[in-house]
């Protein structure tokens, strides 16, 4: 079976950006461009993320500036199960949060979910590259696909 | 036997299917780890949360979502709230300061 990262570098789910000067609207929207391309979430399926983030504020920015964008399990214009990697050289802004810590992300594993099972087994792995430190350190980076997949050849994360 | 044995844990975050799904996933690991067999571990939206509070003896959120809890019966249920949902340590050590881990 293929990892999350090998399933985003197989389904082109990917984005390499600069993201110099984007609002984290502009940015949450622009992670999910790649999804939007084979048809796993509809084009508008970001303003639902992004209106989850006004009322609850950034909570699902985690440490190591990584963000993971996401509403509900079959949420309207999700058609697929899948992850939105994508990669910006500049930290994005998010704002504080409710301790008002700042909150940057220069990581996006936006999520859409229209299968359970295989959400939950996406989350399992993302749980674990989330606390990889220098698997972390590589993917913000990575410039191309091959990046990613080296990434996560140099620095496995262990089976729990 | 442990406190948390045949107890019953909820996580909740804004939808129920990301934050909630991490923290279900380190609760398990913190289970796992202190040999702690509750009997079930769920997770929903906070929408959803409240109500069904009652029904568990933990509940676990991010510290935003605290407020939604508001008005529940604490003497039943109890509330603990994270500032990182997928670390393991912080639940094991709230776990701990709530008395529910030795």
């Amino acid at each position: 079976m293929s990892t999350v990262l090998q399933d985003i570098v197989e389904k082109k789910h990917y984005k390499f950006i600069d993201g110099a000067g984007l609002t984290w609207q502009e940015a949450v929207k622009i992670s999910t461009e790649s999804l939007i391309a084979d048809g796993s979430v509809s084009a508008d399926f970001y303003k639902q993320i992004v209106a989850c983030i006004e009322k609850y504020g950034p909570y699902m920015v985690f440490e190591h500036n990584v963000a993971m964008p996401h509403t509900t399990e079959n949420a309207d214009g999700v058609y697929k199960t899948g992850i939105g990697f994508m990669v910006c050289k500049s930290l994005i802004d998010f704002g504080k949060d409710e301790d008002g810590e700042e909150k940057k992300a220069n990581l996006f594993f936006t999520l859409c979910s229209a299968n359970p099972a295989e959400h939950m087994n996406n989350i399992q792995q993302l749980a674990s590259i989330f606390q990889n430190e220098p698997l972390l350190d590589a993917l913000v980076e990575a410039k191309t696909p091959e990046d990613i997949l080296k990434a996560e050849k140099d620095f496995p994360c262990e089976d729990d | 036997m442990a406190k948390l044995d045949g107890k019953k844990l909820l996580a909740c975050c804004a939808n129920g299917a990301g934050s909630s799904l991490l923290m279900e996933n380190a609760i398990k690991k913190v289970m796992t780890r202190n040999n702690i067999k509750p009997a079930a571990i769920s997770h929903c939206a906070v929408s959803e949360g409240k109500s069904a509070a009652a029904n568990y003896d933990v509940v676990l959120c991010a510290k935003p979502f605290a407020k939604t809890f508001d008005g529940i019966d604490t003497s039943k249920t109890a509330l603990i709230t994270l500032k990182n949902v997928m670390s393991d340590k912080e639940i094991e050590t709230a776990l701990k300061d709530a008395g529910l881990l030795d």
